[in-house]
């Protein structure tokens, strides 16, 4: 240990709550010029007196001519004055040096209690423990004190009203610059020297909490903490913002919920997709687009976590709301490097969203209502302190758009949604926590009564906790999520027909947290998903349709990962996680595959055999290792530096040949033709605190390599395509790019300014010309925009009035332009330049939100809120796609904006 | 199972709150590509292959021709038939001496100064003959008390290969109508034709009979005078192998499906013809080669609210003369109808714009030889 804490003797001012008058001992020699040693010693000699303190601080230290006849306190005031030195006297005659830190007595209410729970008490009901005032809690054994060694403090945070888990809490210590983050269940772990200590517990959204310790041994500290929707007055928070230095991992971002609840809107709906879209390196292809692309990858290679299960279409309404119902979310991470090796399956980035479990104290509701969507939720216990629910659904009323659109073929259209979410937990015991969760989405829309469009996600999560100590925790989920479509028509009878598309997964997953020692977290555990793909089948609709059924074979495919990582912290200024996850893909039968002749491309005509597999016979397997390394080289107290590499491999596909993910894209697995995607990403990060640590710098750098991905021939239909292979081209992708984020994250006034500067570049591998796109160059990939600029501003102005705007820029995305017009026969057609060859303009948007909160009387029956939203309020025409039409035989171009004028919307809510 | 649908509906989105605005794109000078295209029919009859430049973007569509090509071409016994140029830039077969045969397989060889350019053998597949060609009244306006109903018409096409030979089907169509000036003029009455200028294909393999029910061909609406006298539709039916259609298909899907959210990414399309000296240069088109059947619809039905493009003709009245034509006076031409039926009746003297008084302003006199009356 670079630092020697001669800091033991605290025990004795424990819980003392009473300040004792102090002691003056008037000092008779002749101290000028003595240094601090021999002042202490001829102190300790001459009066009932004990110092603590370490010897380095005060090596220099020499005592000057002070005027007058002076006490001990009175010398060590001048002699600490302005150099950031401090002491403290208790009653029982010690005196106390701190370095950076000082140690006071609490001022606060005794109204104002803290509570304290001692170790192995988690629920924190035990009313014993209440202690009013100022607490400084004793952990371990008094007479460890003088010990050498570090010492592991651990314990779990709740929130004091609903008593769930606060995931992503910081705990942090100020005199040490140390701290860590609340693990899923609340757990924190932290391994410090022994000494006394102020530690602060402290998450967006909840009141601040600091308890004073004397750690003499390892122990627990459970802590509950209030949440502070409205902030009733601002914390001030000094030194223990600088979490994100601590983080292991680059690219991990948290999303808390009520910020994002202040965010300005669309059509009055909170939207966590869009809320993504405001932290670097997210991009999207534009407004009304189903997906985000995270650091230059395709939409289909973001995980989407819900109740642990992956949601497979992530949007409602053509993209314009996100499938998740905000209401349900507790806090949402974004992994877009720097991936933990529990997650797998998907390339560049995961979305893990966190559901709230429900109030386990008393029943409350929420209510909204906007022009286009109303939403509810209720949560309550079942049983007080021990069983919860939560309850929430939302749909939509877009039809009466329609209504007012001229053209009667739309006004017989229709388009609607709704999802509900419910979830119930149970703490069965102490040691015992069950959850079952379910989600249903669905979306219909039907142009002209003629073709009709639905679609639904489904997932259904049984979860079971089980706490074997306070140093190993489990946890394992059982769940299925299936994603599927329909479309049908029935203009003409005789060629009705219902096409449809089916995926549906069933996941097993195992994970262990383990905490052995002081200085390692060891996640480890297995993962096994089933996956049944219906890839198309177009069957008949009614009796005097003459349409042949047509089913194209399902794909079966098990896929089993074990992974293990380490958190392991190697000195004060270096930790590192090292995870590898092992992952493995079985396809299964039954399954007629078509080899092709490798010496051409794949046709018809170059089909040499074909392999025929019955039921449950493995035809393809993929494996492979993936390795995720990070490393957190922390340069001082308020700045480090990270690195990671991040392996990653995926084994489902979204084939999508259009600009932005459709609701009728189909999901393919991996099979004989159709390789695994592997994507490798480098990244590098500084991170420093700025201005007090009031403000987070960073800044951080990638580079992305994937193999195997997928592209496309030309022109091609996807549905109902049973040799998909033939019109699939491989290809390759890198993309690089540099991440500068300026934050804000409290205070009345919040703000933050990121930019990004990217590269995502796509190269056909194949050998034969048909196949080679752009001639096998490189070419941007469609959502490559260069330059992302993004500004967010925040301002509490009372706790009934927020306002915030946000502001984003960006280079606009590679686009095909026609280049060349000809005929054939009488029909105009046009060729195009080669792939993404141009740009449409750059965008641009401003939104403003403004929320009035009713007042807030906590007697009140119903907390009223409204949210004022403009949306695009510059009413820039950004250009979402270039199209071409032939008119009398010129081909003309035109600009498709979709939100191409402010559009204003106001939702009323209410909390109940 | 387009994204059409969906793409209309988004556009409906985009009109409350979106906007579509017109523009030129800024592109580098355009590509000057080769262009093939024609047909090589199982029918004694002229069949052509056009060899032309593509254009620039902005500019009115005509073909540019390419002159003095050699074109050949040869079927499965090596046999080479010659093609002649005529006029410039479209080669010909001599309708006396080529016709192609069911099962054959045909390769089109261009030569143009020193570069050679090839397509892969073609196979003719047998057609069947269109089973019908019906239409249906379409009520557009309700009669109402503002006036009297609209109506207008679709087209449709059933057919049906009992011997489920012809799997992939390709039509165009050509419509002939007739319509009169008000007044007895010398063009008074004129017959219009136009082509197809959309791809109409179908993959009947999907079904479990190579049958086509009630195939959307045209919808003439209450905006033009088609239906005024005697409407006609020539539609042609092709056979095509699977390649073929995979060429229209997706030809149709980059130059049809577009303007919505989901825009399919428009891609190069490839020729089933290559240069042989340069395997990478781009060419546009396709030799087609189809059996062909064709059949022809007639409508004389009345239809209700047909608009007279000539009501705003106004006319005067004026005594004597004989029957004159005088061209002239700013923009207007006089026309003094000769009333020669009766001596005692006035002549009318009218003032009208050429339209009136000239059918061929848009249309040809020459009556087509298979009009009915």
């Amino acid at each position: 240990m670079k630092v020697k804490y001669l800091i033991f003797g605290l025990l004795a001012m424990a819980i003392s709550a009473m300040a004792g008058a102090q002691e003056r001992y008037p000092v008779k020699w002749d101290y000028k010029g003595q240094s601090f040693t021999e002042f202490v010693s001829k102190c300790e000699v001459s009066f009932p007196v004990r110092f603590f303190y370490n010897e380095e601080w005060i090596r220099d230290y020499k005592l000057g001519d002070y005027e007058g006849e002076l006490t001990v306190t009175d010398i060590l005031d001048s002699l600490f004055l302005g150099k950031s030195m401090y002491y403290y006297a208790d009653d029982h005659q010690n005196i106390v040096i701190t370095k950076g830190f000082a140690i006071k007595k609490s001022e606060k209410a005794a109204a104002e209690q803290e509570k304290y729970i001692p170790g192995n008490d988690y629920t924190g009901t035990s009313e014993e423990n209440k202690i009013a005032g100022n607490v400084v809690v004793d952990i371990g054994n008094p007479s460890d004190k003088n010990k050498p060694g570090n010492v592991v403090i651990s314990g779990y945070i709740t929130n004091t009203d609903t008593h769930e888990a606060i995931a992503g809490a910081t705990v942090f210590i100020p005199r040490l610059s140390a701290g860590t983050i609340s693990n899923e269940y609340g757990f924190y772990n932290l391994t410090v020297p022994r000494g006394s200590y102020s530690l602060r517990y402290s998450f967006i959204g909840m009141k601040e909490r600091v308890v004073d310790i004397n750690l003499y041994g390892a122990g627990e500290l459970n802590i509950e903490m209030k949440s502070t929707l409205v902030p009733l007055k601002e914390t001030v928070i000094s030194a223990d913002k600088n979490v994100t230095l601590q983080r292991f991992e680059v690219g991990v971002e948290r999303i808390n919920i009520t910020s994002f609840r202040l965010m300005p809107t669309a059509m009055g709906e909170s939207d966590i997709i869009k809320s993504i879209l405001l932290i670097p390196g997210v991009q999207s292809v534009g407004e009304g687009s189903a997906g985000f692309n995270v650091r230059g990858g395709s939409a289909d290679q973001n995980l989407i976590l819900l109740y642990s299960a992956p949601v497979y279409n992530s949007s409602h309404f053509f993209g314009f709301f996100s499938a998740v119902n905000s209401d349900i979310i507790k806090d949402v991470t974004l992994y877009k490097g720097g991936i933990p090796s529990r997650y797998g399956g998907r390339l560049s980035s995961v979305l893990d969203i966190i559901p709230r479990e429900g109030n386990k104290r008393e029943f409350i509701g929420n209510a909204g209502i906007s022009p286009i969507t109303t939403h509810v939720v209720v949560e309550g216990p079942i049983k007080k302190d021990t069983i919860s629910y939560i309850l929430a659904g939302r749909t939509t009323y877009s039809n009466w758009i329609f209504g007012l659109i001229e053209n009667p073929a739309l006004r017989n259209s229709m388009a609607s949604f709704y999802d509900i979410n419910a979830r119930v937990a149970y703490d069965i015991d102490k040691k015992n926590k069950a959850d079952l969760s379910a989600y249903h989405s669905h979306d219909a829309f039907r142009f002209n009564s003629d073709t009709t469009y639905k679609y639904e996600n489904n997932i259904v999560t049984l979860r079971w906790r089980h706490f074997f100590s306070s140093r190993f925790f489990s946890g394992i989920s059982l769940n299925n999520s299936s994603y599927k479509y329909d479309i049908s028509s029935e203009r003409v009878p005789q060629e009705s027909f219902i096409l449809s598309h089916k995926i549906n997964s069933t996941n097993l997953k195992a994970d262990l947290n383990w905490y052995p020692g002081s200085r390692n977290e060891i996640n480890f555990g297995a993962d096994l998903s089933r996956y049944e793909v219906l890839p198309g089948s177009f069957v008949p609709k009614g009796d005097s349709s003459i349409v042949q059924s047509d089913v194209i074979a399902r794909q079966r495919a098990l896929e089993p990962a074990l992974y293990i990582e380490d958190k392991f912290i190697v000195t004060d200024y270096l930790s590192v996680n090292a995870g590898l996850r092992l992952s493995s893909y079985f396809a299964f039968g039954p399954q007629s595959i078509l080899i092709y002749d490798p010496s051409y491309t794949k046709s018809v005509s170059s089909v040499i055999d074909t392999l025929n597999f019955g039921k449950l016979d493995n035809y393809k397997t993929y494996a492979g290792p993936e390795f995720r390394l990070s490393a957190n080289l922390r340069l001082n107290d308020n700045s480090s530096f990270k690195v990671n590499y991040n392996r990653t491999r995926q084994y489902l596909h979204l084939l999508s040949n259009t600009i932005s993910i459709s609701p009728s894209d189909t999901w393919k697995l991996s099979d004989y033709n159709l390789k695994p995607q592997v994507g490798d990403q480098f990244a590098a990060g500084y991170y420093r605190m700025l201005n007090k640590n009031k403000i987070e710098a960073s800044a951080e750098i990638y580079f992305k390599e994937i193999k195997n991905l997928v592209d496309f021939k030309g022109g091609t239909d996807l549905i109902m395509n049973t040799n998909i292979e033939r019109d699939l081209v491989n290809v390759e992708g890198k993309a690089y790019g540099v991440e500068f984020l300026l934050k804000k994250p409290e205070g009345r006034l919040r703000w933050s300014v990121g930019y990004t500067y990217s590269r995502t570049l796509i190269k056909s591998t194949s050998s034969f010309s048909e196949e080679r796109i752009n001639g096998g160059k490189w070419f941007p990939a469609n959502y490559d925009k260069p330059h992302d600029l993004i500004l967010t501003l925040n301002y509490l102005y009372s706790r009934r009035i927020s306002f915030s705007a946000n502001y984003t820029y960006s280079s606009g995305r590679p686009v095909t332009y026609p280049v060349a017009s000809y005929k054939i026969g009488d029909i105009v057609l046009t060729h195009y330049s080669e792939r993404n060859e141009y740009r449409l303009p750059y965008y641009s948007r401003l939104d403003l939100s403004l929320k009035l909160s009713g007042n807030l009387k906590s007697k009140k029956i119903a907390h009223p809120h409204w949210i004022f939203s403009l949306y695009n309020a510059l009413g820039r025409e950004n250009v979402y796609s270039v199209y071409f039409k032939n008119e009398k035989n010129v081909i003309k171009g035109y600009m498709l904006s979709v939100f191409g004028r402010p559009i204003p919307s106001v939702s009323f809510n209410f909390d109940f | 199972m387009k994204h059409k649908y969906l793409i209309i509906l988004v556009i409906a989105l985009s009109i409350i709150a979106g906007c579509i605005t017109e523009f030129i794109p800024e592109t580098d000078e355009a590509t000057n590509l080769l262009v093939v295209e024609g047909v090589i029919t199982d029918q004694y009859r002229t069949n052509m292959i056009k060899v032309s430049r593509s254009l620039p973007l902005g500019k009115f569509v005509s073909p540019k021709p390419l002159k003095g090509c050699q074109v050949t071409i040869t079927d499965e016994n090596n046999i080479v038939y010659t093609l002649k140029e005529s006029p410039t830039g479209t080669y010909r077969t001599d309708s006396t001496r080529f016709c192609g045969h069911i099962g054959g397989k045909y390769t089109l060889k261009i030569v143009t100064g020193n570069l050679t350019y090839v397509s892969s053998p073609m196979e003719m597949v047998p057609v069947p003959p269109v089973d019908s060609l019906f239409y249906e009244k379409v009520v557009i306006i309700e009669e109402n008390e503002y006036g009297r109903p609209e109506e207008g018409c679709k087209i449709y096409l059933n057919t049906y290969d009992p011997e489920q030979k012809c799997l992939f089907y390709r039509w165009e169509f050509t419509e002939t109508w007739e319509f009169r000036l008000p007044f007895a003029v010398p063009n008074a009455v004129c017959w219009i034709t136009k082509p197809s200028q959309e791809i109409f294909i179908r993959n009947t393999s999907i079904y479990d009979q190579s049958r086509v029910t009630k195939l959307p061909l045209i919808y003439i609406t209450n905006e033009t005078d088609r239906l005024k006298a005697i409407y006609s539709l020539l539609v042609k039916q092709y056979s095509m192998t699977q390649d073929e259609y995979n060429y229209w298909e997706k030809l149709q899907n980059v130059s049809q499906n577009v303007g919505g959210l989901y825009d399919v990414t428009p891609m190069t399309i490839s020729s089933n013809i290559r240069n042989l000296n340069d395997p990478d240069e781009l060419i546009l088109g396709y030799f087609s080669v189809s059996a062909v059947s064709e059949k022809r619809l007639f409508i004389k039905d009345k239809f209700q609210g047909v608009p007279n493009f000539y009501y705003n003709c106004p006319g005067d009245t004026v005594f004597g003369g004989s029957f004159v034509h005088i061209e002239g006076l700013g923009s207007y031409v006089w026309v003094i109808e000769d009333n020669t039926g009766s001596i005692s009746n006035p002549f009318r003297v009218v003032t009208y714009s050429k339209e009136c008084a000239d059918c061929t302003t848009r249309g040809t006199t020459t009556r087509p030889s298979y009009w009915i009356e």
